[in-house]
């Protein structure tokens, strides 16, 4: 029989045969069905999957008509950061670099402009600075744009932030005082959300992304959520996207609801409902990629979990597609054959509005 | 009867129930061993349950104290020798990642199900491994990293077990979101852990040998 050319979850080189590959479609589906209870992609959908991921071409592309929304994680600082890991390091000014160079050598069709730690705490001590830099990238693009930070709520907790650090106290067995703890943290948190985004409109930014949501759990995902209500009714038109940090949403204070429904164990389809209902105009779900097992294990998991998010949604789903997450492998440059394979796959089957 | 509302209260978190129906076994003559037998069940379930997302790090935290508290009972009834001792468990995360999460999690299913567990925390240097390795002669090491450019520090930390001398006595357990089996073999661990639960099964089969060996 004969073997194809793909890779493992870690990035790795393999090869497979035909019928390997379509067991691993198979399970890969049947794994997230299972978890979020969702429907298994259809025999179609695992056909068109498995002939994009036998493609001959190293790199494959989407068919003509099938182009959509493209925006890059946090824009072009790819130019500017070194972060001793990635990034180019570039001797540039940001705002040429967030703005210009994104849009018209990238081609995104949003601009994100992060804060530089990621996170919206630190970004409420230089948010004059943001909002100065901000305002020059405005008057030199055209394509919306986003300022995007963490809620991180890490940041709020001991030692960088008042409040206790709550997994300590949940070891501890005295969750009662570790969930007065994450609910303080989320208000803050939420505060720092609402302070920046602020000062950034009164400079004409076109939405907020608040991104890696429910980094931190429930809580966090809690404090992006109330954030997005609160800003939603002073600034209508200020656009929020809402990209996830994980697959399913930790549950550490475990209590916590938002429109009646527990925030803790929530799957992408159900998290998208949340942000829905707290008025994101973008959402992002995350589905995790595991290392050890094959590339097409992952995407497969990866499209059924996005397909049944895209299906209930009423809004736009751009799924998070880079390194270890939305079936591409972990690997610090993800490689270009499963780059393209699983975007590719993301829009013609699972029918996502931007990637 | 009574095992199975054991069974049923450490499942669901009722630690002072827990205690009282582990007396009531001994006084209905329930052979105590026995009964932390379907203890033990009702932490696997617990393990499975957690794995789904069906219940969360609280609810594994206060099941682990129902069963910690329900052996506390049980074993005072057992001779010494019969008892066994606690495996002790070192664990952290490498040097140069500060992501924790995962790393307690893995710690409190590790305390769960009986391991003895020292949890350095996060961002730990292979130095602070040795000397704790030297300071409570554990019998497993285990190092988390959530990074692909932290992963290569579980290896500094399996060398530096290696140039103090006490590598060999002790299993060590790699694991963490851009850790793989074939990465483990690489840096030279004993064992990887896909998810919390994975690292709990292999570490009891690890246990189970190293008994074994040092019987021989």
């Amino acid at each position: 029989m004969p073997e194809h050319l793909t890779r493992r979850g870690d990035g790795r080189l393999i090869t497979m045969t035909g019928k390997q590959i379509k067991d691993d479609l198979e399970l890969g589906s049947k794994d997230a069905a299972e978890r979020a209870k969702i429907p298994e992609l259809t025999g179609e959908d695992l056909e068109t999957l498995y002939e994009i991921i036998i493609d001959a071409n190293k790199v494959v592309a989407v068919k003509h008509g099938c182009e959509v929304v493209l925006s890059a994680d946090a824009g072009g600082s790819t130019f500017w950061i070194d972060s001793g890991t990635s990034g180019l390091g570039m001797p540039i000014e940001r705002s040429i670099a967030q703005g210009a160079l994104s849009e018209r050598v990238l081609g995104l069709d949003i601009l994100q402009f992060p804060e530089s730690d990621g996170s919206f705490k630190p970004a409420k001590v230089i948010v004059s600075y943001l909002a100065n830099v901000i305002h020059n990238t405005l008057h030199t693009s055209i394509s919306p744009l986003e300022f995007m930070a963490m809620p991180n709520l890490g940041y709020f907790y001991k030692p960088d932030g008042q409040w206790p650090e709550p997994i300590s106290l949940i070891r501890e067995g005295k969750n009662d005082e570790a969930r007065k703890s994450m609910e303080g943290a989320a208000r803050e948190c939420h505060d720092a959300i609402i302070y920046v985004a602020k000062h950034l409109r009164r400079v004409g930014v076109d939405g907020i992304n608040i991104d890696t949501v429910g980094a931190a759990g429930d809580p966090d995902f809690y404090a992006a959520l109330t954030a997005t209500e609160s800003l939603k009714k002073v600034y209508p038109d200020l656009a929020v996207q809402m990209g996830m940090a994980t697959e399913a949403v930790h549950g550490f204070h475990t209590e916590l609801k938002y429109a009646g429904e527990r925030l803790a164990g929530m799957w992408p389809h159900q998290q998208l409902k949340v942000a829905e209902k707290a008025g994101v105009d973008i959402f992002g779900p995350v589905i995790n990629t595991k290392p050890h097992l094959t590339f097409p294990w992952n995407l497969s998991r990866a499209v059924t979990f996005t397909k049944a998010c895209v299906r209930e949604a009423t809004i736009p789903v751009h799924p998070n597609m880079g390194m270890g997450v939305g079936g591409v492998p972990m690997l610090e440059t993800p490689p270009l054959d499963t780059v393209t394979r699983a975007n590719k796959a993301m829009i013609e089957i699972a029918g996502v509005d931007g990637i | 009867m009574e095992l199975d509302k054991l069974y049923n209260a450490i499942l669901n978190q009722d630690v002072e129930g827990a205690v009282k129906i582990a007396e009531a076994c001994l006084k209905a003559g329930i052979e105590p061993l026995r009964a932390l037998d379907h203890a033990s069940e009702a932490i696997r379930q617990v393990g499975d349950l957690y794995g789904r997302s069906e219940i969360f790090l609280p609810q594994v935290v206060l099941s682990a104290e129902a069963i910690k508290k329900v052996a506390d009972v049980l074993l005072k009834k057992v001779p010494r020798k019969k008892r066994g001792e606690k495996a002790k468990f070192i664990i952290g995360t490498v040097e140069g990642d500060i992501h924790d999460i995962g790393k307690s999690i893995v710690a409190t299913m590790l305390e769960a199900q009986g391991f003895d567990v020292i949890d350095l925390g996060r961002d730990v240097a292979a130095e602070k491994f040795v000397e704790a390795v030297k300071k409570h002669k554990p019998a497993f090491v285990g190092c988390s990293a959530l990074m692909t450019t932290t992963a290569i520090a579980q290896r500094e930390v399996i060398d530096a077990l290696k140039e103090a001398g006490v590598r060999d006595d002790v299993k060590v357990m790699v694991g963490g979101g851009a850790t793989t089996e074939l990465h483990a073999k690489e840096i030279g661990a004993d064992e990887w852990g896909a998810d919390a639960m994975d690292a709990v099964v292999k570490a009891k089969r690890l246990l189970a040998s190293r008994t074994c060996l040092l019987k021989k």
